[in-house]
């Protein structure tokens, strides 16, 4: 008798297991859309209803940014604020203004000497506007850099203006975590919510689950070989990485990235990747990817002080991998190694 | 020892056996195959179980690309006609989640499962 019983409970243990196992199958599959855009990939991986739909319309949301912001489409507020250089103020939108003000308030941090949307035609001449790839000499760098830099730049509510007639603005190193910000704008109106939303835009990170989710994972990339270093919990945020080991080039055996230190006009060198997380409160996806350069061209005493300057204005973390490979974290969070697989 | 006992014992470690068998299964299967995209299509999975090293040879929309698995569980892009070379920098891919990409090409590699450690990366 008491035979039959302990069987029966062991019955009734793997019947639980085997209906758990059932229920964790059968939970809403995530849906997941890849597209290409602004020169990248953008993965949006959606759970909950509507998912496809919801995809959708985040896509819609990021290309209206790169019809808005893109350097190469004639038609873009970027391409009229560079046609008009030197001639005078162009009218543009009020969306486009506060990015731009964005920007410059991330410049304002540094004086520009670390982050600058105006650095462009110095990228010009190391190709990475074009894709033919060069070593441009001292001279030429540095007479590209008496008229690139925001001193070029004014901005009103309704207008922009670069004073030089070769000055030229370039909105690549903010466009994608602005695109996070208006993705996550809307999310918020979407009904019913979405369980949980993770977007994907070159490596910028938006994790959103209207904030039921506190535990999110955040793997590091190992920026010098496969997998991660490990990885940070988040609650709901944007993340933003700065990195120099996929977007470079090599030239006699050196590596030059494409993130141009705008105090030297030469790539950066000081750190091989560099993670911001941000809340998600207005405009901190842009302030976190613009940011993320600044903090990328900055030696480890500069960051501590930077992040201090930042810290109350939404920026909640920072995990930094320098030249030698050395890795900090600024902030309250802590970077979990991960055990070999 | 009651012979009951021994038979309870039996059952119960067949039980555990059954269960972790099963586990051992969903898990294993996950993370080890290479989904390969062109321009939003399936041109190749790719088993990274098979103990032999594989090269494919595909065409992305831009021209041919050379993709590897090293047969110990790995798959990198080594060539491809893109001019910036994004997809041959990247890390090899090796656990779910990972991905190559190639913008030129319209190339996605992606290895499937939702067995990864993290929710995403940062990178």
């Amino acid at each position: 008798m008491k035979r039959i019983r302990t069987i029966a409970a062991i019955l009734v243990i793997i019947g639980a297991g085997a209906a758990a196992f059932a229920a964790l199958r059968s939970a809403p599959n995530p849906v997941s859309s890849t597209y290409f855009l602004m020169d990248t990939v953008l993965t949006i991986t959606t759970t909950g209803s509507n998912a496809t739909s919801i995809n959708e319309h985040l896509y819609s949301l990021a290309l209206g940014v790169d019809d808005m912001t893109s350097y190469y489409k004639a038609g873009s507020e970027t391409s009229k604020v560079n046609a008009a250089a030197g001639k005078g103020a162009v009218p543009v939108s009020p969306a486009y203004a506060e990015l731009l003000k964005t920007a410059v308030a991330v410049e304002a941090i540094d004086h520009g000497k670390t982050f600058d949307i105006a650095i462009s035609p110095v990228s010009s001449l190391w190709g990475f506007t074009t894709k033919n790839f060069r070593v441009p000499s001292a001279s030429e760098i540095s007479t590209a850099l008496l008229y690139s830099g925001s001193d070029e730049l004014a901005v009103t509510a309704s207008t922009a203006q670069l004073r030089d007639a070769r000055a030229r603005i370039d909105l690549g190193g903010i466009a994608k975590g602005y695109s996070l910000d208006v993705m996550e704008a809307y999310l918020r109106t979407v009904k019913p919510q979405p369980r949980q939303v993770v977007v994907d835009f070159g490596g910028n990170l938006l994790l959103y689950s209207g904030g039921t989710k506190t535990d999110w994972k955040i793997g590091i990339q190992d920026p010098r070989g496969p997998g991660i270093i490990g990885y940070v919990v988040s609650g709901d945020a944007f993340v933003a990485t700065s990195g120099d080991y996929e977007r470079y080039f090599e030239s006699n055996g050196k590596r030059y990235c494409h993130i141009i230190d705008p105090s030297s006009g030469y790539p950066a060198q000081l750190n091989q990747s560099v993670t911001l997380i941000t809340k998600l409160q207005p405009m901190r996806g842009a302030f976190g990817d613009a940011l993320g350069k600044s903090f990328f061209c900055s030696t480890a005493d500069r960051q501590r002080t930077l992040f201090d300057a930042v810290q109350s204005q939404g920026v909640t973390g920072a995990v930094i991998v320098d030249a030698t490979g050395k890795r900090t974290t600024l902030g309250p969070i802590a970077l979990v190694p991960e055990a070999a697989p | 020892m009651k012979k009951s006992d021994r038979i309870t014992g039996v059952v119960l470690l067949a039980a555990i056996a059954l269960v972790l068998g099963a586990w051992l299964v969903v898990h294993r299967t996950r993370g080890t195959v290479a989904v390969i995209r062109v321009n939003g299509a399936v041109v190749a999975t790719v088993d990274l179980k098979q103990r032999e090293p594989q090269t494919l040879h595909l065409q992305g929309m831009l021209g041919p690309m050379v993709i590897v698995a090293d047969g110990k569980g790995s798959i990198r892009v080594t060539e491809s006609t893109c001019p910036d070379q994004i997809c041959v920098h990247t890390a090899p891919a090796h656990s779910p989640g990972d991905q190559i990409i190639c913008v030129p090409n319209r190339m996605v590699l992606t290895i499937d499962g939702a067995g990864g450690k993290v929710d995403a990366v940062a990178h």
